[in-house]
């Protein structure tokens, strides 16, 4: 008996204990003035320019506190969904536009709207075509940090060396084909395979091109029916390899970093990247580069390439310091200092006047960006955005993607089986989001 | 979770002295020595609490959910099991992370018992040696390996530099060919013999002397001496090693997160259990079904580790329970 009683009380000595140093952990409360959570992905560029950004404004406004919290992509997105489970999310955070609308659809995010209305966010002159990514059902939920759109660099040395004029913005998959088999004829330099890493990028392009998107408009299936498209995407590709003109899959489907990758080796001649990527590409390759528009369908009906915000800042509904949040945003975007630092690293700026605040302060490359991004932006070179990926089994199709891709490469499956399978994978993991 | 296996020998000795208490005080079962006790493991009970305990009974709970972190878990019964027996890449990530157990564990081991046997004399440098080679261990998953492994098994790398010196020279970039990829994990797996190779020194070690001297009076050989005294005496310290490294390969993930990137590139050949988890947990927003899926490599790992304890009886020799009979 006396034993039960102690062992009881030791019990709750144990579980006092407990619930006390959990209570410590908790208590640490705010100081009195304003601090703040910073979140973003980053890489080491983004962060040290971030951070200095954030040390300027905390002397600007001394009595903010800003914490930052940065870390790579697949760890951001990590933390970010933990958090969201916790109720903990940060004050300001970069969102993607491939789980914006997941995150809005929860009621995660607030709309930004009336303080772009009463200028605490000031975004005068700016385009909506720059904007309108960050919109979910006429809200705002994400201010773009940066343009980007889809792109292929080229080495034009290799080009020249092979006798092949560089190509130009309206050249089609036909001429790509014949160009590659050229290239591989005269110089034994290979094609990497389109958009090997995320082939859905590649493909998007095409099937925009045909008037039709690769998700349907309410997420609940792929937004096309007809497999010909997809087949040729995958036969062109095919035919490259049988001909010895593509670099083989064994080498192509291994995680490697940009310096260790074929285009920076000069095995081959063309990258499929999204142009906030051409900076980082033409560092590890340390060549110049060509950039050019991705090439057209046969018999197209709209372009395929569209302006997409390479990153936004969000401010989740959680946040106990809006006001704070949006100013800090606002400084972020157009304050002089700030843009001189952050250039165009989270892609081209949206504000007119801070584009050419920094146009002359930018490496040659980056000049080479604002000129493509211009080029997209005119009449007929691009068209809208889609709507953001389904809010579920966008990943899980994405990897079916890329799967595929790989199945057919390494001529595990025929392309007709390919595809096929990959359509009705497809349609079977988004018919969840069917209501 | 290299950390479990010396907490695993403090428990085992937690437990001996307190039955040996026991026996003394029988009836004075919570005494201000066993609070005190309790009070030196608090930071320990309450990590095991916090970050083990209850974590595992709400992934229980939630493997009977759908759960997608955002929205509150609905109830789904054995919906997750049910799925899992439809799911190719359930399958596969199985039957990969068979492979990898079936053939990392022995050879590890037998590497590492090699290496403890070079060990296990005087020499100069001992003590720096034994460092070096342990040393792979402690890279563990880093990303340097990661390079590492791509510079030794890509098309252009050090290995078939080396079969073309031997004159069969090829080109197969060994880490992305279906067929090889998943051998490139297993050798690394064995490369990291580290830690084994120290509880067999430490075996090793244990062996007296007199034995060998005795076998060696007798004519024995090197061979027999191994087969007959090296070998029975080592049983228990080989039963421990087996039972972690079949724990440690079932759940292997760094190795094979940072050597694809997290993929399982190429076409899964490399995408283990625990990475097919992370997948589905992290990257599809699945808690449920990844939960599920976590839950079936516990019991896998339990089913394992019980036919290893169940067969130890017919091979493991304890010197001390053969005195006591």
């Amino acid at each position: 008996m006396k034993t039960g009683v102690k062992k009881a009380l030791l019990a709750l000595l144990v579980l006092v204990s407990v619930v006390t140093s959990l209570a410590l952990i908790v208590a640490c409360g705010p100081p009195p003035k304003v601090t703040m959570r910073v979140a973003w992905w980053g890489n080491p560029t983004r962060d040290e320019r971030t951070n200095k950004v954030i040390e300027l404004y905390q002397k600007d406004f001394p009595n903010v506190t800003i914490n930052p919290e940065f870390v790579s992509w697949a760890g951001y997105w990590e933390k970010i969904n933990t958090q969201a489970a916790g109720n903990d999310l940060p004050d300001v955070m970069q969102h993607d536009y491939a789980y914006l609308l997941q995150f809005v659809s929860k009621n995660l995010m607030e709309d930004l709207t009336p303080y772009i209305n009463s200028k605490k966010i000031s975004l005068d002159g700016v385009s909506e075509t720059y904007l309108s990514g960050g919109r979910v059902g006429g809200n705002l939920y994400g201010i773009s940090l940066g343009t980007n759109a889809v792109c292929m660099v080229y080495d034009p040395a290799i080009l020249a060396k092979a006798g092949i004029t560089a190509p130009k913005n309206d050249w089609t998959w036909d001429d790509f084909v014949k160009i590659a088999l050229e290239v591989y004829a005269k110089t034994k330099i290979q094609t990497l395979p389109i958009f090997y890493t995320d082939p859905k990028v590649g493909f998007e392009n095409w099937i925009r091109q045909s008037g039709q998107s690769f998700y349907a408009k309410d997420g609940a299936s792929l937004g096309f029916t007809d497999p010909a498209l997809l087949e040729e995407f995958f036969n062109i590709q095919v035919q490259l390899l049988k001909a010895g003109a593509m670099v083989k899959p064994d080498v192509v489907y291994v995680n490697v970093t940009i310096t260790e990758d074929q285009f920076s080796k000069g095995n081959s001649w063309v990258q499929y990247v999204w142009s906030n990527q051409i900076v980082a590409t033409q560092a590890a390759a340390k060549k110049d580069l060509g950039i050019v528009m991705l090439p057209r369908i046969k018999n197209p009906t709209r372009a395929g390439t569209y302006l997409k915000p390479s990153m936004f800042f969000s401010v989740p509904k959680t946040s106990a310091n809006k006001e704070e949040a949006a100013k800090f945003i606002n400084y972020f975007l157009s304050n002089p200092a700030a843009t001189k630092v952050l250039l165009a690293e989270r892609g081209i700026p949206i504000i007119n006047s801070v584009r050419d605040g920094i146009k002359t302060n930018v490496d040659p490359v980056t000049q080479q960006v604002f000129a493509f991004i211009d080029t997209v932006a005119k009449d007929g070179n691009s068209s809208p955005i889609d709507p953001p990926d389904p809010a579920a089994g966008a990943a899980e199709v994405l990897n079916a993607f890329r799967l595929t891709a790989q199945d057919i490469m390494f001529g595990k499956t025929s392309v007709k089986d390919g595809v096929a399978k990959f359509m009705k994978q497809a349609n079977e993991i988004l018919a969840k989001n069917k209501k | 979770m290299k950390w479990r296996c010396p907490l695993w020998g403090h428990l085992h000795i937690n437990f001996s002295v307190e039955s040996q208490m026991r026996k003394k005080n029988k009836f004075r079962a919570v005494t201000s020595h066993h609070l005190a006790g309790y009070m030196f493991i608090l930071p320990w009970l309450f990590g095991f609490f916090a970050f083990t305990l209850v974590p595992m009974a709400a992934s229980l709970y939630f493997s009977f959910t759908d759960y997608d972190i955002f929205a509150a878990p609905v109830w789904s019964g054995l919906a997750n099991f049910a799925k899992m027996m439809q799911d190719e890449v359930f399958w596969k990530s199985l039957s990969v992370t068979f492979i990898y157990v079936f053939f990392s564990v022995p050879l590890r081991l037998i590497f590492a018992l090699a290496i403890a046997m070079l060990f296990n004399r005087r020499a100069k440098m001992l003590r720096f040696y034994q460092t070096v080679y342990y040393l792979p261990s402690i890279l563990g998953g880093s990303i340097a390996v990661a390079v590492m492994w791509r510079r030794l098994f890509m098309s252009d790398g050090a290995l078939n530099a080396v079969l073309g010196i031997l004159g069969t020279p090829t080109d197969i970039s060994w880490i992305g060919n279906e067929n090889t990829a998943l051998w490139t994990l297993i050798i690394l797996a064995v490369w990291q013999f580290g830690s084994s190779m120290l509880i067999f020194l430490a075996g090793l070690k244990q062996i007296p002397e007199s034995y060998y001297e005795a076998a060696e009076i007798d004519g024995a050989s090197k061979i027999t001496q191994f087969f007959r005294i090296t070998l029975p005496h080592l049983t228990p310290v080989i039963f421990f090693n087996l039972v972690m490294q079949i724990i440690n390969g079932f759940i292997v993930f760094t190795q094979a997160f940072v050597v694809s990137g997290g993929t399982g590139d190429p076409m899964n050949s490399t995408l283990v259990y625990s990475l097919y988890v992370y997948q589905r947990a992290f990257k599809y927003n699945e808690m449920g079904y990844g939960s599920a899926l976590a839950w079936v490599l516990v019991l896998i790992i339990g089913i394992f580790t019980a036919i290893v304890f169940k067969s130890s009886s017919s091979w493991v020799y304890y010197e001390s329970k053969e005195g006591q009979k």
